[in-house]
């Protein structure tokens, strides 16, 4: 009990902030100079052909509070995901703590906030800040900020599994459609986790593509599709080019990690009402 | 009727290591490999994605080490479970053995005893534990090292190394380029690392500023806000890499001691896809109410 007599002997406010950091849109605290932030227009370079390597900033624009960037559950009647019946059942079931069918942050049932694993697609759904692509000769790493999680996007030539066990972070495999664009495609999707912030839903048929596309040197855009049969009558547009900058190779990334700890902590000091009504 | 003795012998020589059960492929109702349980795994014969892993013949030969360069994809060397570590860091498993403890200060030894591990000499029972990493908290650094260290892929760019676990599919930077350990910075769960290569073979890595939070190993083995560790990465030839932690906390221990110890590491192929090990809350909480929990225990809900 040392640990925790010194956790609370120690100032919250940095996991209070951190918490905070995670429930609310925040203003770019990179302690890096960075361009991102002002989204300056400077001369760049062509883009190298078959190349997404680098270290990308999409500025406060992948944080996706609402959800799906690019159909956030903001009572727009156009943002309406279009539903199968099991789809809009399932939807019920999620509780989320943010967006237009918010609950309070202690009844929330979004399973990130107790630190279970994003998954795809969320992890490039939500909270997505300052990404690394490495690119081997037959794969291709992506290194997440949040949760500081790697994925691995297979690009030689191999297929996706059939009936794979599902993972949280499914199985990806990726080829140049043409010498600036990757396409991946990842299936085999654990379906406990949610699609975005605001508790959209998928089964295990999710097949997400996503499209890395190099605009030129210093800029990549990218798109997010998803198709579940299941939940949804058709595939439908998550993310619709969001933009990075290319940042210089020693940027080091910020440590964003969930810890329980600090999210009792904050339950307690904030996150629970007075009335206590909602005690999970 | 020739005696066929030396054959047969020769034949389970060459081949006993891989005469392990041949475990599922993953397509097939495996375990679950997210569960966080503190459960072995057996031993596995196919990587991440159902492809079967080559045995390697005994008689190979690696081809020379190529200077600075630890990059690829390394299985633990004496097996996929070598690196679990569930008494403990490497070198000082919790087994009861006499030796097997590193030198404590008394506030060491008092922050030790504190602890409630889940295995080991020292363990408790599965709901009473209060190691952070159970409920999924960061394992941090260096018990990323020190428990489950599983396939750990090694990237080099011109400017970093970087260490992509299998448990909990982390990512660890580690700079080269000559920058500095920050001086009294902001703790991170796996701190700041630098390094340099002090041969054509030899990676040391220096980090510090670290989280006091973390336990050093599973065994509940503490560390402090001055904690350094030391990690050499020494590529022996192409196929075989030797890791070394050195531990160095003078709040907790009286000298330095080593967690890890020329800890072998055997190449992978590029294609080699690592499987995935995600703590999960949600698959804890499920373990607790159907195994975990004493069935005498009357505040914990069974379904």
């Amino acid at each position: 009990m040392q640990n925790f007599k010194a956790l609370l002997e120690r100032s919250v406010a940095p996991n209070v902030v951190l918490a905070l950091l995670m429930a609310f849109p925040v203003a770019k605290a990179q302690t890096a100079p960075s361009q991102s932030g002002a989204q300056k227009e400077h001369k760049s370079a062509p883009a190298p052909k078959h190349d997404i390597s680098g270290t990308w900033d999409p500025g406060d624009n992948g944080i996706g509070q609402l959800g799906a960037r690019a159909v956030p559950e903001d009572g727009d009647p156009a943002h309406r995901l279009p539903y199968t019946p099991a789809g809009l059942e399932a939807l019920k079931l999620n509780k989320p703590s943010n967006s237009v069918r918010a609950v309070l942050p202690a009844e929330t049932n979004d399973p990130v906030v107790t630190c279970d694993p994003q998954g795809m697609p969320r992890e490039d759904l939500y909270e997505m800040r300052t990404t690394q692509i490495i690119q081997m000769p037959e794969k291709i790493f992506v290194l997440y900020t949040f949760g500081k999680v790697w994925r691995v996007i297979w690009t030689d030539g191999r297929e996706l599994p059939k009936d794979p066990e599902p993972r949280w972070f499914g199985y990806s495999v990726g080829k140049w459609v043409d010498d600036y664009t990757l396409v991946v495609q990842t299936a085999g999707l654990d379906e406990r986790s949610w699609i975005d912030r605001a508790g959209r839903p998928h089964s295990d048929a999710l097949h997400v593509e996503e499209r890395f596309h190099r605009v030129d040197r210093d800029h990549l855009e990218l798109i997010v599709t998803l198709d579940d049969p299941k939940m949804y009558t058709k595939s439908w547009t998550a993310l619709d080019k969001l933009r990075f900058d290319l940042q210089p190779p020693n940027f080091d990334v910020r440590e964003m990690l969930c810890s329980p700890s600090e999210l009792a902590e904050y339950n307690k000091l904030i996150g629970t009402p007075a009335s206590e009504k909602s005690k999970k | 009727m020739r005696f066929l003795g030396p054959e047969i012998l020769a034949a389970v020589l060459l081949f006993s290591p891989f005469a392990c059960p041949q475990a599922a492929p993953p397509q097939s109702a495996a375990p679950n490999a997210q569960t966080t349980t503190p459960t072995r795994y057996a031993p596995v014969d196919y990587d991440g994605w159902g492809k079967p892993i080559k045995p390697s013949a005994a008689t190979e030969r690696a081809a020379p080490a190529p200077r600075h360069d630890i990059s690829g994809t390394w299985d633990p060397g004496n097996g996929p479970d070598d690196g679990g570590q569930f008494l403990g860091a490497k070198t000082l498993p919790v087994d009861g053995k006499p030796g097997h403890e590193p030198p404590y200060t008394p506030l060491g030894l008092e922050t030790y005893l504190q602890t409630k591990p889940s295995n080991g000499a020292r363990m408790v029972a599965p709901t009473d534990t209060n190691d952070p990493e159970i409920i999924c908290n960061p394992q941090g650094f260096p018990r990323e090292n020190l428990f489950q260290l599983r396939t750990t892929q090694i990237v080099q760019t011109p400017v970093s190394v970087i260490i992509l676990y299998e448990f909990d599919r982390i990512w660890r930077v580690i700079w080269t380029d000559g920058r500095e350990l920050p001086k009294d910075p902001e703790p991170r769960w796996f701190g700041y690392s630098v390094g340099k290569w002090v041969d054509d073979y030899t990676l040391v890595v220096e980090s510090s500023g670290m989280d006091d939070r973390a336990w050093l190993d599973h065994a509940g083995r503490p560390q402090s806000a001055d904690l350094r560790v030391e990690e050499r990465f020494h590529r022996v030839d192409h196929d075989h890499l030797e890791w070394t932690v050195l531990i160095d906390d003078p709040k907790m221990y009286t000298k330095p001691w080593l967690a890890m110890d020329k800890f072998p590491m055997k190449l992978q192929p590029a294609d080699f896809d690592v499987r995935e090990m995600i703590c999960s809350p949600s698959d804890y909480t499920e373990y607790n109410q159907l195994v975990g929990s004493p069935a005498s225990d009357p505040t914990k809900e069974r379904k």
